[in-house]
């Protein structure tokens, strides 16, 4: 994945490019892959920064980020599925089966996003040691989300829901990749999140990759700035920490934020100017390189999509639904059109911003 | 520093050439000394410091030296005799009040003595202070070697009772720092006791007659100067070339002679008084050449004024040839050396003169740069400012709108250097980083959008920081200022400042607080150990990440030399070279590459770091930023 440098140029140092063209190009969209794997990055407040020049011209930094610029996106992508034994299959990646579902845990009552699957799935597959410890994202004290890592059930519902601003949870990955132990480790991420985790898992020079046994993917149209968010929140009077935010499906138009004093509905034209500029970038909707991916189900509240991609993405649904831990219905041909057609139409526009970052 | 009283009189005594001031001084009836440090000046300051209590003199650290120059005219106003000492730059500092002072006149007998440093070996700049002189119209005095100091010392005091006047006299780095014999004189016995009549007052109005009498003076004073036998010149009659020089460079010139062997055919007039020049002395000496050379450190000071001297008197002393600095025989900038002196002498009387063999010279470059290991300048190990600026580093990194650091001057000033990051992006002048800061911060209604950050120490603070923090908190400029507090004057030797509640002869005095002070104006105010990365960090991070305004932050941590003269530092630093990883992907030597303190190196043999334990002072910092927990800080009475 290493960019050969131009005949008779010297190769320039892999943080050095990284900096250029993806954190000074205001593209990097905070997925913290390349947090924690050495102390050069750092992460605060959903930012990602390098104060420091470290000259290494083969570092793995720029190999795992999903926005370094590469000669053919889709071709790393084809060839980090091929790695995991899965084909290309467009436009919502590999699929082994398609559901609604949503979760009958009592428990998860008013604090998941839609569904509730997600935490179903990653609570179970550490109950049942598919995984050993699952890294997550969570809000941290100044409300900013950051990686967080889970063993049990509570810890995975404390994270549960999400906060749309990026939050460099694959640094709380290297870290525990970093960690002399050997447990496996699942990650719920966003589909730049799991590209990244793909290919860290497959670097040639990171022998701990390995570990990362379950990716759970979670569906994605764009992510805002953590800190840009902030700035919204305050401009638009809310206080105090989020229970919960959402984009409600069209034409609703609106930014919903919900807080101990109530629901807020934020207008897109207030939320826009702090959407991640590097999202353009992403062709992914679905996370096509997770091992299971789930997303809001169009239509029906309180419902969430699957697509099951893997082997251990179908081991692990099918536990779930073994032990009746969710209720699965299947999803009418027109919303899997609706889905289909928004992920192409993704892909399409992620092409043509490719392009025009390569014009330059 | 020594009790200079304690030195006999008749008795050849090794003085450096400050002390040979500060014992002129004494010998001359000094009673009050004021100073602000600053290399090269310091010492005359400290050796009066720790006279005071023998002499009976008072001596003090002025929080800066325009005040140390008022508190000296004082002491002149009430008829005794005062002194104040500065570098180059406190000359600028007090400029505002020298150019008052001497057209109210003085009393007692009161000398400023500026210390120079041409190529700024400690300095910001190489500035030239003689322009005082000329601007002022003060008498100026230069002596070339630590007698002279002495001896010249005492006659400005005379000078100065005499005419009623400020009288200055400069020295050189290499001539404050000089060491020679020096025979002191006695002692007096018995001072005046000091009173202000209340029917004198001394101002400056009416001016323009006021003008005229510090016109009269500098004549008078010139008229005495003439006298003193401090102009002298040595050589034949009519020389080939007549050298005018003074200061250290008379001395290289009569060296530079030498090495050329035409001590018989160059003529040196060596000037010690300056200003005024002695224009009769001058007029003999280029009827008698017809070539001559300016020997003089840094500007043509001399060498334009006799070219003055000349213009008006050309047509009776017939052509003449110049040489120095306006010829390009000598460089414009930097000291001069007997090297260069000897070029100069040799171009003009046609001969070659080569200072070394090429193949020596090459050689020796060879040698050195095998031998001597590529030093940069650095924070010295356990710096609190290496660890300030660290968190400065990371913060503003993390901000990413490309935050810009206004520095000052001190220790700290090295911020531009890679000790400190190169974090720092302006350093002008002693509390300048204040006012920038204030104007940077005034920019957001003009479209400047990157956060500003100002960096003072603590004396800098007290010095000349406060005009431009009121300045700022006034006119509601936005931006965070980091008063680096290592309770100490660090780079000029750890003299006491208004912060350390200690006065020059080391008795109590009232520590005046940063903080308060702070708070006074109404500022938000926070205090941060910055040996604490991460808070520290955070610190910054929140200030500039927060509402708009003014704030200072105080990282406050004991200046590490200071610490370690006072019990030391607590930790035993060791590598685990188990867990380090090296040069690898995943630290690539992070701690030795851009953490970079001197007590951390990487031992090549192993492929790891390593602690040099002999520099190395314990601090502990450096285990906050090591990735894989290698390095290990270990309570030095566990590790002993």
């Amino acid at each position: 994945m290493t960019q050969s440098p131009a005949a008779g140029q010297p190769a320039a140092a892999s943080l050095e490019r990284l900096k250029a063209q993806v954190l000074e190009a205001g593209l990097c969209v905070a997925c913290g892959a390349c947090v924690g794997l050495c102390p050069y990055v750092i992460f605060h407040d959903g930012q990602v920064a390098a104060p420091d020049v470290c000259g290494l011209e083969d570092g793995r930094c720029i190999d795992v980020c999903p926005q370094a610029p590469v000669p053919d996106p889709s071709q790393k992508r084809a060839g980090l599925l091929q790695a995991l034994g899965r084909p290309q299959a467009l436009p919502l990646g590999p699929l082994r089966e398609v559901w609604w579902a949503r979760a009958l845990c009592p428990d998860q009552q008013g604090r998941v996003q839609y569904g509730g699957v997600v935490s179903t799935l990653v609570a179970l597959a550490l109950q049942e040691g598919l995984i050993g410890e699952a890294v997550l994202t969570q809000a941290g004290p100044e409300g900013a989300p950051e990686g967080v890592r889970a063993r049990t059930r509570q810890e995975v519902l404390a994270a549960a829901g999400s906060i749309y601003a990026a939050g460099g949870a694959l640094s709380a990955l290297n870290q525990a990749l970093a960690e002399a132990s050997d447990h496996a480790l699942g990650l719920v991420g966003l589909p730049c999140q799991a590209l990244a985790a793909a290919s860290l898992a497959a670097h040639p020079r990171h022998a701990q990759g390995a570990r990362l046994k379950l990716v759970i993917g979670l569906f994605c149209t764009l992510n805002l700035s953590a800190r840009g968010l902030r700035g919204v929140l305050q401009a638009a009077g809310v206080r105090g920490p989020l229970t919960r935010s959402d984009f409600p499906p069209p034409p609703a138009g609106v930014l919903e934020v919900t807080t101990a004093q109530g629901t807020t509905a934020i207008p897109l034209e207030e939320v826009r100017p702090v959407v991640l500029k590097g999202c353009a970038l992403c062709p992914d909707l679905s996370a096509e390189l997770a091992d299971i991916s789930v997303g809001a189900a169009e239509g029906r509240p309180g419902w969430n999509t699957i697509l099951v991609r893997s082997e251990q993405g179908q081991r692990l649904l099918d536990l779930a639904r073994a032990q009746g831990l969710l209720e699965l219905t299947e999803m009418p041909g027109e919303s899997r059109q609706h889905l289909s057609t928004a992920a192409a139409n993704k892909r399409a526009r992620a092409a043509q911003a490719w392009k025009e970052r390569a014009d330059g | 520093m020594a009790d200079l009283t304690k030195l006999k009189a008749g008795e050849l005594a090794l003085l450096q050439g400050n002390e040979a001031i500060a014992r002129g001084a004494l010998e001359a009836g000094l009673s009050l000394a004021a100073a602000y440090p600053g290399n090269p000046s310091s010492e005359i300051l400290e050796s009066l410091a720790d006279s005071a209590a023998s002499a009976g003199i008072y001596v003090e650290w002025s929080a800066n030296e325009k005040v140390a120059l008022e508190s000296a005219a004082a002491a002149s106003f009430t008829g005794l005799r005062a002194m104040a000492s500065m570098k180059q730059n406190g000359v600028n500092v007090a400029q505002d009040f020298i150019c008052n002072l001497t057209i109210s006149g003085t009393q007692g007998g009161i000398v400023l003595i500026t210390a120079d440093d041409p190529s700024g070996i400690s300095s910001t700049n190489e500035e030239d202070a003689r322009f005082i002189a000329r601007l002022a119209d003060l008498p100026l005095l230069e002596p070339s070697t630590p007698a002279e100091c002495l001896a010249m010392v005492k006659f400005a005091f005379d000078l100065s009772e005499a005419i009623g006047n400020l009288v200055v006299l400069r020295s050189l780095s290499r001539l404050s720092h000089t060491r020679a014999g020096v025979v002191p004189g006695p002692l007096p016995t018995g001072r005046p006791q000091p009173f202000w009549d209340p029917k004198q007052i001394w101002n400056t109005v009416p001016v323009v007659p006021r003008h005229q009498a510090m016109k009269d003076k500098l004549a008078k004073a010139g008229q005495i100067m003439a006298q003193s036998g401090f102009n002298a010149y040595s050589g034949p009659e009519s020389p080939d070339l007549l050298v005018i020089a003074s200061g250290s460079s008379a001395l290289y010139a009569a060296e530079a002679a030498g090495l050329l062997g035409v001590d018989r055919r160059v003529g040196l007039l060596k000037l010690g008084c300056t200003w005024p020049l002695d224009q009769a002395l001058l007029r003999k000496h280029l009827a008698d050449s017809e070539r001559v050379l300016f020997a003089e450190e840094v500007d043509p000071f001399i060498e334009t004024e006799v070219k003055a001297l000349y213009a008006q008197q050309a047509a009776e002393l017939g052509i003449k040839q110049f040489f120095g600095k306006a010829s390009g025989h000598l460089p414009q900038i930097g000291e001069l050396t007997p090297g260069r002196l000897a070029g100069a002498m040799a171009a003009i009387l046609g001969l070659t003169w080569q200072p070394a063999e090429p193949q020596y010279l090459q050689a020796a470059r060879e040698t050195i740069s095998r031998l001597v290991p590529f030093r940069e300048f650095g924070f010295c190990p356990g710096c609190p400012h290496r660890a300030s600026y660290w968190a400065i580093k990371q913060a503003l990194s993390l901000d990413g709108r490309q935050g810009v650091v206004s520095g000052d001057i001190g220790c700290y000033t090295l911020g531009v250097h890679s000790t400190g990051f190169r974090r720092v992006n302006s350093v002008h002048c002693m509390g300048s980083g204040l006012g920038i800061s204030s104007g940077l911060g005034k920019l957001k209604s003009l479209g400047f959008q990157q956060p500003v950050v100002g960096v003072v120490g603590d004396s800098t603070f007290f010095h000349a920081a406060l005009p431009g923090l009121v300045n700022a908190r006034w006119n509601q400029a936005d931006y965070l200022l980091i008063v680096l507090d290592n309770s100490a004057t660090a780079m000029t030797g750890f003299q006491p400042h208004p912060g350390t509640g200690q006065t020059a002869s080391g008795q109590p005095g009232t520590a005046v607080d940063v903080e308060q002070v702070c708070r006074a104006l109404g500022i938000d105010c926070q205090v941060v150990d910055p040996y604490d990365l991460a808070a520290a960090q955070q610190a910054v991070y929140q200030a500039v990440q927060g509402e708009p305004g003014l704030k200072v932050l105080i990282f406050r941590r004991l200046c590490a030399l200071v610490q370690g003269r006072q019990g030391g530092h607590p930790y035993r630093m060791r590598v685990d070279q188990s867990l380090c990883r090296g040069d690898e992907c995943g630290c690539h030597r992070f701690c030795s590459r851009a953490f970079r303190c001197p007590g951390l190196n990487f031992d090549q043999a192993a492929g790891r770091a390593v602690i040099d334990e002999v520099v190395c002072v314990g601090c502990g910092v450096c285990a906050q930023i090591c990735p894989a927990g290698a390095i290990r800080a270990e309570a030095k009475e566990a590790a002993a």
